[in-house]
């Protein structure tokens, strides 16, 4: 790293600096816009680019690029604005938000304006665009406010600390695969585009809440894409019996806790490891759901069950449920007292013992509630598509570990948090969604998934000595 | 017959102990355990069907056996020290496309070509342990990693072709018969000895249960670990190159997708003979008679007319109970 | 820097994979397309010599009763369970057969393996019907089993031809490919831009029809674009996300996609619905008519390919049942099979079951497999 300006102290006149980057920078970058049209040049674009702007009888594709491949940018420039201000004591939170949100409404302000004044042809579904990317970028900005501890007391401007977590370092690393995808293919920025992306590993994030419980208290559970196969055929079976679409719902996570609990009692009381239990369990319930259905998928459901395939205000279900089930797990696991018993178990049994946790409580807790999310994460499975497929998602655990994983969760316990995870699991679908746009051989796709994993340990490393010495 | 393990609690017992007591802590070992349940499937399976107990298809569950077999040794190792290697049936799949487009696509000739597999197993293997050691990644994360990675490798090197036609001689690895048993067999057997005795009666061994025990204090007493994790997770990729080798020497053709889920069927086993997951304890004893268990489970019950389906059910609940009858057991003896 | 030092490795990987291109997901094996043209598909008869193999020894059986194994891919998905379903009606028009299905729980060429290698140890079945994993990985356990007098007899997927007595081949690859390139022609004419949705690229039955498939494309309707082919394993959600990649990166470029397998097809179709492309994006593929109900019966889909599995099973129970009372010998051109009539023996050692059927609006609802 190059030495920086070396200032143990910001200047207020730093502050306002801070604020008219973001402006300026966006003003430059749509400067050269207008006069470097690099979007269009057919060398750069993909070969669709002429294409995008031709008409389609349904259009969702009819939107202009211009605002897609600038407003992210620049949503992005001011976000990251507003992440290094996080990492600096002398800001308060209060200037950073402001910062991010003044640098974003501003942008949009000119974007809005350049696209009715400029011919062209910006839609009602840009303007949603430009929602989409702002509010997106706002409320990473304010999560990240709540979430990061302010340990890191950055006494220089140092880009490192803009990867002062595990969080950030992902949303550094979307923001880069985006730009660089959008770039090579903006097509990949279109709305509808980035709802699926958003919307296809859903129900797995949700599975990563419970998986984050379980791998923070030191334990795992490889036997969920077995469970989840069976709740989804569950849940889909009673629809089809004409049971009330809530019972249809609400069944999954109940029979989920009752998985959960048995392998909580095993794990707790009966001291059988998890990795040991939920190995066997990944058998008993797959022979069990192949024995039950024999592999008949569930078809003629009542389209009220549908629950993944709505979209309040637009946005499909998963999508609402993942954030809201996530930021919601997030708070309660920082804020409450049991949430709390599980970091503080996972951190240090011994010591979380000694004072007065009850380590078989927790672990019941623990394994029940992942019962639970898995069970949510079922009924968004089951109800993406019309008909319900009676065999196990293949390499769901792997998949919901590695999301965890990448996500910041230690393995060893104690460290991380559901944010992590559900950001892993955008991102891995983000690069498997990319990779087909830029047209990387789908073969390379778990080999970039694996070197993604090493990569993120690796940054962790980084941190890790950083904030050691 | 003791449990291979320096835990302080257990009575380790010595020569001056009696005949009786020296039975039953053969008896109620983790072993001895897994022993007795061994005995009693099967004899409930040799009364199901006549076949069972047979040489023939006993050597041919042998045979069946010797690829998870292999792998499973230098797992027991790395689980002792309280690591886990999850990239084993990738590294058997990255090996396999080695071995064939070596061969095949690049022309070696197939002694070297699998000499090559089996250095690039072996190579893997050490990636792995210097991720580990040089960098301290948790082993699960490191060769989750490496999961995706090495498969991501060979599907990537092989684009989704099989490489077949491997001359005739190649197939004793893996259909041929040495004195009347499997050649992998023998391998198998003779891995299995190798890895007793270093586990047993060498430093090395000790090492291995030290590190398990206590990873920091091993450090600061001076234990070689960095030598010694490197060594076993190298040995742990060799291992799997060579049951590589051996499946696509039996199976006659080599697939990118060759060992998913292996990792599973391995650890099961090693597990299931009482190695702890959390390090310190175990030994290969356990895991020979928790893989021979897994094994003759899946085929006796076949062989009686028990369909796939139900097997898997059995055997998950067999991998629970005996893990739990043994930490009743243990806590018996104990307390 | 050991970090920087790794980092770099990830970097040379990556740069690495960026060399290559879109995928098309087919085998190399010599493709052999059909004559161009909307008649139906079917192959003409290739005239071989006998090229199965031979049991050996074994006492003629001819009318007793006779105790089959049957060993598909996988057990715990409908396709098989259907074909399971047809082998116990075969079973009990014959009424000396008995049949069991037994299989891995995943379609693992290993545990495949090991499963026959079981019933062969058991010495009380007469017979395996199998569809394969992998064509040459099953052949050394099968012709094991022809050394010890058990007849083997292949259904859906093949395995090398000396390892098995015949093979009940549902349709030609050909024909397969044919119908799935005429139905999206159907629909979106000669210069449709199209995207596929398989399972894995080294499935080799879904590998065969996509390399058949780019053959006879390329040779009758040079103006149709291959745009891409998406791999999705057998994963429901996996599919739907992939139809989705492909109709968000190809827009308007992209005028069908054909689904590969059961899972794939119904995944893609309810892509395209949700995506309210209905009759923008065509869907056609190879999937089982209950999986497809729901999307034919409101016009999403017009067209579905398969042969009926039922049927598959059937006949392979009955070609079983004719060779062990010596109905089918090596050299023979049909085979009668019950209720299916009788059958053509094609390329030396194989039957065809006829040629794909189509299934549309009109005769979903007869089915139910």
């Amino acid at each position: 790293m190059t030495p920086s300006l070396k200032q143990s102290q910001l200047q207020p006149n730093k502050l306002s600096f801070l604020i008219v980057l973001p402006i300026l920078l966006a003003i430059a970058v749509l400067l050269t816009y207008q006069f470097a049209p690099f979007v269009n040049q057919p060398e750069l674009g993909a070969t669709t680019i002429s294409k995008l702007t031709e008409t389609r009888s349904n259009n969702e594709f009819k939107l202009s690029t211009n605002g897609f491949i600038l407003i992210p940018i620049a949503a992005f420039i001011t976000l990251f604005l507003g992440l290094w201000t996080l990492t600096n004591t002398q800001l308060n939170r209060a200037a950073s938000i402001l910062t991010a949100l003044s640098g974003v409404l501003i942008l949009e302000y000119f974007v809005v304006f350049w696209m009715k004044y400029s011919d062209s042809g910006g839609d009602y579904l840009s303007a949603m665009a430009i929602g989409f990317w702002t509010l997106l970028a706002l409320a990473i900005t304010m999560i990240l406010q709540v979430f990061i501890p302010r340990v890191v007391v950055a006494k220089e401007f140092q880009l490192r600390s803009l990867v002062a977590n595990q969080e950030s370092a992902i949303i550094l690393a979307l923001i880069l695969l985006v730009v660089v995808v959008g770039l090579i293919n903006p097509r990949f920025l279109a709305t509808r585009n980035i709802l699926d992306i958003l919307q296809g590993n859903a129900y797995i994030a949700v599975a990563a809440i419970g998986m984050t419980m379980v791998i923070v208290t030191g334990n795992i559970d490889i036997s969920i894409a077995s469970l989840v196969g069976l709740l989804a055929v569950i849940s889909g079976r009673l629809a089809v019996a004409d049971a009330p679409i809530l019972v249809a719902w609400l069944v999954p996570l109940f029979v989920g806790a009752g998985a959960g609990a048995v392998i909580g009692f095993f794990v707790a009381y009966l001291r059988v490891p998890s990795i040991v239990v939920t190995l066997g369990f990944l058998s008993i319930l797959k022979g069990i759901l192949i024995i039950w259905t024999n592999g008949q998928r569930v078809t003629d459901i009542p389209p009220a069950f549908y629950l993944a395939q709505m979209k309040p205000l637009g946005i499909p279900m998963p999508i609402i449920f993942m954030v809201v089930l996530t930021i919601g797990a997030a708070l309660w696991m920082r804020y409450s007292g049991i949430g709390r018993s599980f970091y503080a178990y996972g951190g240090n049994a011994e010591a979380a013992r000694l004072s007065g946790f009850s380590e078989k409580r927790i672990l019941m807790q623990v394994f029940i509630l992942n019962g639970v999310f898995v069970g949510i994460a079922s009924v968004l499975y089951a109800s993406q598509l019309r008909i319900i497929q009676a065999t196990p998602p293949p390499g769901l655990e792997l998949f919901v570990i590695t999301a965890v994983v990448v996500g910041g969760v230690s393995i060893l316990g104690g460290k991380g948090t559901v944010i992590g995870a559900m950001l892993a699991a955008i991102l891995l679908n983000t690069i498997r969604s990319g990779m087909i746009f830029v047209n990387i051989s789908p073969f390379w796709i778990q080999a970039v998934q694996g070197i993604l994993i090493l990569v993120t340990v690796l940054i962790d490393l980084i941190r890790r000595k950083r904030q050691l010495s | 017959m003791n449990s291979n393990t320096i835990d302080p609690i257990q009575p380790n017992p010595t020569k001056s102990a009696n005949f009786g007591k020296r039975l039953r802590s053969i008896l109620f070992s983790q072993e001895g355990i897994l022993f007795i349940i061994l005995m009693i499937v099967m004899a409930v399976l040799s009364q199901l069907n006549e076949n069972f107990l047979t040489s023939s298809n006993l050597l041919n569950q042998g045979r069946l056996m010797s690829e998870v077999g292999l792998v499973a040794l230098p797992m027991t190792f790395i689980i002792i020290t309280a690591g886990i290697d999850l990239s084993v049936g990738s590294i058997l799949g990255l090996s396999a496309i080695v071995l064939g487009i070596l061969w095949k696509n690049v022309g070696l000739p197939l002694e070297l070509a699998i000499v090559l597999c089996l250095v690039i197993g072996s190579l893997a293997g050490l990636v792995n342990g210097l991720f580990i050691v040089k960098l301290d990644v948790p082993p699960l994360i490191m060769t989750l990693a490496t999961l995706a990675l090495y498969r991501g490798l060979a599907q990537g090197v092989s684009q989704a072709r099989s490489v077949t036609g491997y001359p005739e001689w190649f197939y004793i690895f893996g259909q041929g018969r040495i004195f009347g048993i499997p050649t992998q067999l023998w391998l198998f057997i003779f891995g299995t000895i190798i890895s007793i005795i270093i586990l047993r009666r060498t430093t090395l061994g000790r090492y291995l249960y030290a590190i398990g025990h206590n990873p920091v204090g091993a450090k600061f007493s001076g234990l070689p670990v960095s030598r010694v994790l490197l060594t076993i997770y190298a040995y742990s990729g060799f291992m799997a190159a060579l049951a590589a080798v051996i499946f696509v020497s039996r199976v006659t053709t080599t697939r990118s997708d060759m060992g998913t889920g292996l990792e599973l069927d391995v650890i099961a086993a090693v597990v299931l003979g009482g190695t702890s997951i959390f390090g310190g304890k175990g030994s290969i004893l356990g895991t020979l008679i928790g893989l021979i268990l897994i094994q003759l489970l899946k085929n006796g019950l076949a062989l009686s007319g028990v369909t796939s389906d139900a097997t898997i059910i059995v055997i998950g609940t067999v991998l629970i109970l005996a893990i739990l009858i043994n930490n009743f057991v243990q806590s018996r003896r104990e307390g | 820097m050991k970090v920087k030092l790794s980092l770099i490795f990830s970097m040379v990987v990556l740069a690495s994979m960026a060399l290559a291109q879109t995928w098309d997901g087919a085998d190399d094996l010599p493709t052999n397309p059909l004559a161009c043209g909307m008649s139906s598909g079917g192959g003409e008869v290739a005239m071989l010599d006998y090229n199965g193999g031979m049991v050996s020894g074994g006492m003629s059986m001819a009318g007793e009763d006779i105790v089959l194994i049957d060993v598909p891919k996988l057990v715990g998905i409908g396709y098989f369970a259907a074909t399971t379903a047809g082998q116990q009606k075969a079973a009990e028009q014959l009424g000396n057969v008995t049949v069991t299905t037994d299989a891995p729980t995943e379609a693992n060429i290993d545990d495949q393996i090991a499963v026959i290698e079981n019933y062969i140890a058991s010495g009380n079945i007469n017979g395996i019907l199998f569809a394969a994993n992998d064509p040459v990985a099953i052949a050394p356990v099968l012709r094991s089993a022809l050394e010890k007098g058990i007849h083997v007899v292949g259904y859906d997927a093949n395995s090398e031809p000396d390892a098995r007595e015949w093979f009940v081949n549902q349709a030609e690859f050909n024909g397969i490919a044919k119908a799935m390139i005429d139905s999206l022609v159907a629909e979106k004419g000669e210069d449709a831009g199209f995207g596929i949705v398989t399972s894995t690229f080294t499935t080799p039955n879904q590998a065969r029809w996509i390399a058949e498939m780019q053959a006879y494309q390329e040779s009758c309707y040079p103006d149709m674009t291959w745009l891409e082919t998406v791999e999705a394993q057998e994963d429901a959600v996996l599919s739907f996300n992939q139809a989705n990649t492909l109709m968000n990166k190809y827009g308007e470029d992209l005028h069908g996609i054909l689904g590969m397998t059961s899972v794939a097809t119904p995944s893609s179709a309810d892509a395209v619905t949700q995506a309210g492309l209905c009759g923008e994006v065509a869907v056609v593929g190879l999937a089982t008519p209950n999986a497809m109900k729901p999307y034919v019966d409101d016009g999403c889909v017009e067209s579905v390919v398969l042969w009926n599995p039922v049927d598959l099973g059937y006949a392979a129970t009955y070609v079983m049942r004719a060779i062990v009372d010596g109905d089918l010998n090596p050299g023979d051109t049909s085979v009668m099979a019950g209720d299916l009539g009788e059958l053509q023996v094609v390329n030396g050692s194989e039957i065809l079951l006829g040629a794909p059927f189509i299934f549309n609006a009109d005769n979903i609802n007869d089915f139910d497999f």
